[in-house]
């Protein structure tokens, strides 16, 4: 480049660029020591429980983001507006996949705006895969061991009453 | 001399265990119908299997002695000691079987942790599990709370003959009032009062931050509950944290704080005694305690440069604080704050505050704030005793339901509970260390699980080592019982199966002289 050039001078008033984000899974935030304190993150993971609003009648909410990987169950609460809720179809719970989104924002050990809060500030929301609802059909068969049961122990407890009154 | 059991007295403690295991059976129906209510078959299926179980062991139980006669009081202690671990036995069967347990021991270790109101939890996944299954967790919680043997005699499920050497020996010396059974059908009350008011007042908090009505419902119930039993078990894995709200915070602090006075306190305040609850030598001890506790706690949480402002104090700080006191383990921490945000100091208070406990005669564990303030008055007693001349005799008097002198006995076994929790808390620590935890974290652990305060860092874990897990479950068991209940069993059942020696007649010979020994 040659001397003078404006595109190859260096920008001496340009402060540091703090854009580096960090991929990273749920679980490895669950653990994470006060390095990772303000950093930006991208975490991917299920939707479950509730949207809980930050207070009544507020445009902000938490929802819960739980990982993904196979044996973890490990959270990251995550502070999002709620207009950017409105992506979830599904929170997991029994019988429920919940909604798999992908965030990105600012992980927060203990978080000052939430009076030391482990939380994540979502600045962006995007849904990787819609949730789903799993049909469990009643099946009688199923019933069948504990109603014998039921009804051996029943004929227990009536033989137990019945000798008892003939020994008085 | 160790009195042994006979076999008439091994057939009446099957006999009344046969009754307890029939009293689960009625637990597991409060889940079976909720399963039914929210059409979550696969529980359904579960809990009915359970309770056929229960029902038949218990009736077969039942037939060791057909007419068992009056509890004497060493049956009493093998009944009640037996009661927790036989129930655990059950009450882990339809939580095994659904799937959240990683082995049968993490299952035994929840319903042990359950009835024992520890209310530390290996369960996987908790989020996603079934109505059915958080209700058992916590009717386990109530039952455990009030006191098996308060439940069952409410209930009438022992009848008549049972009820003083059962109360007694379930490590309760509290009469609330003269009658046993009155004693404890008026906890049952002012247990229900309590969790009924805290449901609906959480119930309309969680409605307004959005939560689902049957949710907010179902969870606002469990809490309250978990709350004054001063248990534990939260719904969702993130306990407290999850509601993200400092009303119903405010609300569950309140509940546990009621939970850990006194039943007997309650009687009293209802007669109109109210000067009693702040004569109370508890009251006193608890609040030179706690504001020590308090000043050491924040001004060692302060030194951390992530939780030193005063609205994160007031707010964390002040609610896992009261946690820890009543023992029961809620938490608004992440387990990766406790363990690198706290500082070790703090960390270590929330111990020593879990260690000590609260209230005797409530549903807290620890070493309980009575006995305590017991051994404080006994150092003054000795202290006096020091000072004063030969001839004068030292009397020093405290108030616990009425004015009582200070006397030996009451020194000794409040010295005697203090010192076992101790040894259990060192040993418990011991046994952490040699899995190869560290040492804080290690004495941590111990205490949660022998207080019963359950607030665990995670060497309790899914799937942690079996020889830990059976110790935790041990140091649980024996902390509820306050060990004397426990110690007096182990010591009666292996003096039963160690054979009587038998003198055999020896032929001495001494000076041609037979002596027959």
């Amino acid at each position: 480049m040659l001397r003078g050039s404006t595109s190859s001078q260096v920008n001496v008033s340009q402060l540091p660029d703090s854009s580096f984000i960090y991929d990273i899974t749920i679980k490895e935030l669950s653990t994470a020591d006060s390095y990772m304190d303000g950093q930006t993150v991208q975490v991917t993971g299920e939707v479950v429980g509730d949207r809980i609003l930050s207070e009544p009648g507020s445009s902000d909410c938490w929802i819960m983001l739980q990982s993904d990987d196979a044996g973890d169950d490990s959270e990251v609460a995550v502070f999002m507006p709620v207009t950017a809720s409105e992506s979830i179809d599904t929170y997991g719970a029994y019988g429920k996949r919940g909604t798999t989104l992908q965030v990105r924002g600012t992980f927060n050990l203990a978080c000052k705006e939430h009076q030391g809060a482990s939380d994540l500030h979502s600045d962006s929301v995007a849904v990787v895969s819609r949730g789903s609802v799993e049909e469990l059909d009643f099946n009688f068969m199923r019933l069948v061991p504990g109603l014998v049961l039921l009804m051996v122990g029943s004929l227990l407890l009536i033989a137990f009453d019945v000798i008892r009154e003939r020994q008085r | 001399m160790w009195q042994r059991f006979s076999l008439y007295d091994v057939r009446v403690i099957g006999h009344y265990l046969g009754m307890l295991v029939l009293f689960s059976a009625l637990l597991m129906v409060v889940p079976f119908v909720t399963a039914l209510v929210f059409q979550e078959w696969d529980p359904a299926y579960r809990y009915l299997y359970s309770i056929g179980i229960a029902l038949v062991v218990g009736s077969l139980l039942r037939f060791c002695r057909i007419q068992p006669g009056k509890l004497n009081r060493q049956q009493a202690l093998a009944v009640v000691g037996l009661a927790w671990i036989v129930l655990g036995f059950f009450c882990s069967i339809p939580l095994y079987n659904s799937g959240h347990y990683l082995t049968y021991l993490d299952a035994l270790f929840d319903s042990v942790s359950g009835i024992t109101t520890t209310g530390a939890s290996l369960l996987v996944d908790l989020d996603h599990l079934s109505y059915a299954d958080n209700m058992f967790r916590f009717m386990m919680h109530l039952l455990g709370g009030l006191g098996l043997i308060v439940v069952a005699l409410s209930l009438g499920v022992f009848g008549k003959r049972a009820g003083a050497t059962l109360y007694t020996s379930e490590g309760r010396s509290e009469h609330v009032v003269p009658n046993v059974i009155h004693t404890t059908t008026f906890i049952a009350k002012v247990t229900a009062w309590f969790v009924l008011v805290g449901t609906v007042v959480v119930s309309v908090m969680m409605l307004a931050s959005g939560i689902e009505p049957v949710r907010a419902v179902l969870q606002s119930l469990w809490v309250a509950i978990s709350g004054f039993v001063t248990g534990g078990f939260a719904p969702m894995q993130q306990s407290v944290f999850y509601y993200h709200s400092f009303p119903i915070e405010v609300v569950l602090m309140v509940l546990m704080l009621l939970g850990t006075i006194s039943f007997v306190i309650y009687s009293e305040v209802l007669r109109g005694r109210v000067r009693e609850f702040f004569r109370d030598i508890e009251t006193r001890t608890t609040v030179i305690w706690m504001v020590a506790m308090v000043v050491v706690f924040t001004a060692s949480l302060a030194a951390s440069t992530l939780f030193s402002d005063v609205p994160t104090l007031l707010r964390r700080g002040v609610f896992v604080l009261v946690s820890a006191f009543t023992t029961t383990g809620f938490s608004v921490l992440t387990t990766n704050q406790l363990l690198t945000v706290v500082t070790s100091g703090a960390f270590l208070t929330l111990a020593l505050v879990m260690a000590v406990g609260g209230w005797a005669g409530s549903t807290a564990g620890g070493i309980k704030i009575y006995r305590v303030g017991i051994i404080a008055k006994s150092f003054v007693s000795t202290i006096k005793e020091a000072v004063s001349p030969d001839s004068a005799t030292v009397v020093v008097a405290y108030n616990h339901v009425g004015r009582r002198i200070l006397s030996p006995s009451v020194v000794k076994e409040a010295m005697t509970i203090f010192i076992m929790f101790v040894i259990t808390y060192v040993i418990g620590a011991l046994v952490g260390i040699a899995h190869g935890h560290e040492a804080t974290q290690a004495i941590y652990e111990s205490v949660c699980m022998t207080s019963n305060g359950g607030m665990i860092v995670g060497i309790a874990s899914p799937g942690m080592p079996m020889t830990l897990e059976l110790f935790y479950i041990l140091q649980m068991w024996a902390g509820r019982l306050e060990f004397i209940t426990l110690l007096a069993l182990i010591v009666q059942v292996v003096v039963s199966v160690i054979p009587r020696r038998r003198f055999k007649a020896q032929s001495v010979t001494e000076n041609n002289e037979e002596i027959q020994l």
